[in-house]
């Protein structure tokens, strides 16, 4: 177990190092002198001279990608040149209404896919399972963006039961919080739930077929219990990792989340930041999302060796 | 690197791909009676591509001409989709916009294709440090959110319709390369893969007459899966401004512009996210169909 662990550890430092690369070679690729680019158009000479000095423009290109690492590293990743405030503070106190969408639409995608997942399973090849399959085909295919469009329409032009958008802190109002979430974190929370349903479906027909399954029943245990206790259990392993595969996909929504519903977060940032030309926000934005999702899914996999006897034993099942 | 390349058929029959294409089309049409529903998928995708290649003579009415008489009318039956801020007519900017979604979320799969495929292939075919270099790339690259490069590469580049299919595309490429490394690796070890190189086949052509002929299935459904994600991907980019420009009729863009006046007319949102909705459906729907068709052993 711990040769793959370190293997596996070995592969996303590899995997970061040329994250780090492709964005470093990303920002050089942006058109005209890189100090104008990193300082932003209205910058005096002094400016630029300042951060020529800082990034050592005049350094070879590997030194300068080495000079960015280190900075980076140490959490210097320049500063936004609308605001003028450091990028990891632009975006650390972004983070968490980010966090918060993403944890609501996690919930509302986990208590709509697995009970829909397993019912599915268990009921194979009924109405329910052609129901489930078509609903998540439908929130497969239905545009993000267009559902919240339509939720507002409904929820708050119609029927005006909550805000359409606007942003209250967590522990300012907690309740005038969830009110504005909570139709944002349905909207993110829905393709996710389409995945994530048919992945449990898929697992659990599988896992129901296993031979202990048939051993509890015969046993005599009740159906429930045995679906629950005995399958849920080891069905839900598969679907923990499409869950870390997932997350890319669930920053990427909340781009288009927080740009309709107006909120404050990571995603409405790097959108302004792309318009204002705001080079360096982007440049740090784009990086700490492609870091924290090898990083997440690193912890998927760990969590996953440690919990699964059988790759504790085999030294890892070789997806990679 | 192939000196054999241009050789005659080989005497064996082992040397032939063993996919039977002539049942392909009859076994369309059970998969179809079957299952109503991807075929009903097929049928409006082809709508929609009727609906792109004939723009010009379903919708009459030019798409961009503004009309300061027409601003925000209700739907009429005249004007069945009602009119937009600019007093456009909805229904020809929806049709029109078809042809640019189609566009985007074609080419740039292709464009992922025409890079994916032939890198996996090589990477599976050769193994050992090429491999692993290509492999570590293609992670790192995964590693970026889809959209999150998309907007990346779209601030490189700038915001145009050709910008966002090639960042698409390029956001794509790495299921692609993935894919078809892992269809070469197990495709590599078939008898008629081994029978062919013992015949003396290159590299060139156990590549291309051996393996891609037993994937490209495999590929096709990839594909059909693909194209809907990019259609939204064009449409989320151009909604968030970073595609297609305006007047250009997007669906994106027109929910962009929707977006304004959801109380006052929101026939403006109602159809350009439904146009998305059901070409995104009707694709993975068909999809579905086409990978029982192609891979009935799959079923």
């Amino acid at each position: 177990m711990i040769e793959f662990l370190v293997r596996r550890a070995f592969i996303s430092a590899v995997t970061l190092v040329l994250i780090s690369l492709i964005v470093f070679t990303g920002v050089r690729m942006i058109p005209g002198d890189p100090a104008r680019v990193m300082a932003g158009t209205d910058a005096d000479a002094a400016g630029l001279e300042e951060i020529r000095e800082k990034y050592g423009l005049h350094d070879p290109i590997p030194l300068q990608y080495l000079r960015w690492v280190g900075l980076a590293l140490r959490g210097d990743l320049g500063e936004s040149i609308r605001t003028r405030q450091s990028v990891a503070w632009t975006v650390a106190i972004k983070v968490p209404i980010t966090v918060e969408l993403a944890c609501l639409a996690l919930l509302i995608a986990l208590s709509l896919a697995i009970p829909a997942g397993v019912i599915a399973a268990v009921r194979r090849n009924t109405a329910w399972d052609v129901l489930a399959s078509a609903v998540s085909l439908c929130g497969v295919s239905i545009p993000n963006f267009w559902l919240g469009i339509m939720l507002i329409l409904l929820v708050s032009v119609r029927l005006g039961w909550l805000p359409a958008s606007g942003f209250v802190p967590l522990f300012e109002d907690p309740f005038a919080n969830v009110t504005r979430m909570i139709m944002p974190a349905l909207v993110l929370g829905t393709a996710l739930a389409a995945v994530l349903m048919r992945q449990t479906r898929n697992a659990m027909i599988e896992v129901l077929s296993a031979d202990y399954i048939r051993t509890a029943r015969s046993k005599g245990l009740a159906g429930f219990a045995v679906v629950v206790r005995h399958a849920l259990r080891n069905g839900l392993i598969p679907v923990v990792t499409v869950l870390g595969l997932q997350m890319g996909a669930l920053m990427g929504g909340a781009v288009v989340t927080e740009s309709i519903f107006v909120l404050p977060g990571f995603g409405r940032l790097i959108v302004e930041a792309v318009f204002t030309r705001d080079y360096p926000v982007v440049q740090g934005v784009v990086l700490i999302t492609a870091s924290s999702y090898v990083l997440i899914n690193l912890l998927v996999d760990v969590s996953y060796t440690v919990l699964n006897p059988r790759i504790r034993v085999n030294g890892g099942v070789d997806g990679a | 690197m192939a000196p054999d390349a241009a050789s005659p058929t080989f005497p064996l029959a082992l040397a032939e791909a063993p996919a039977a294409r002539s049942g392909v089309l009859h076994r369309a049409w059970r998969v179809g009676r079957r299952r109503p529903a991807a075929l009903a998928g097929a049928v409006v995708v082809l709508l929609f591509v009727v609906m792109a290649l004939g723009a010009p003579w379903i919708a009459i009415t030019d798409p961009v001409r503004t009309d300061w008489s027409q601003i925000r009318k209700a739907p009429t039956w005249a004007r069945p989709f009602g009119t937009d801020d600019l007093g456009r007519d909805g229904f020809s900017r929806v049709v029109w916009g078809a042809r640019i979604s189609m566009q985007a979320g074609v080419f740039s799969i292709l464009l992922a294709i025409g890079i994916g495929v032939p890198v996996g292939l090589v990477a599976g075919y050769y193994r050992g440090a090429l491999d692993q270099a290509i492999m570590r790339l293609t992670d790192a690259w995964l590693a970026f959110p889809f959209l999150i490069l998309a907007i990346g590469l779209v601030t490189i580049l700038g915001p145009s319709l050709t910008n966002a299919t090639l960042a698409i595309g390029l956001g794509a490429t790495p299921t692609y390369i993935r894919l078809t490394r892992g269809l070469v690796l197990s495709t590599n070890q078939e008898d008629y893969v081994l029978g062919a190189r013992a015949l003396g086949a290159g590299d060139l052509r156990v590549m291309a007459r051996h393996i891609l002929p037993n994937i490209v299935s495999a590929i096709l459904v990839q594909a059909t899966v693909a194209v809907p994600t990019a259609i939204i991907a064009e449409a989320v980019l151009s909604f968030l401004g970073l595609g297609v420009q305006p007047p250009a009729p997007s669906w994106g863009t027109m929910l962009n512009a929707a977006q304004q006046f959801l109380e006052s007319a929101p026939w403006m949102a109602y159809w350009p996210g439904l146009a998305i909705f059901g070409l995104a459906l009707s694709f993975n729907l068909a999809g579905d169909g086409l990978r029982d068709v192609l891979d009935p052993r799959d079923y």
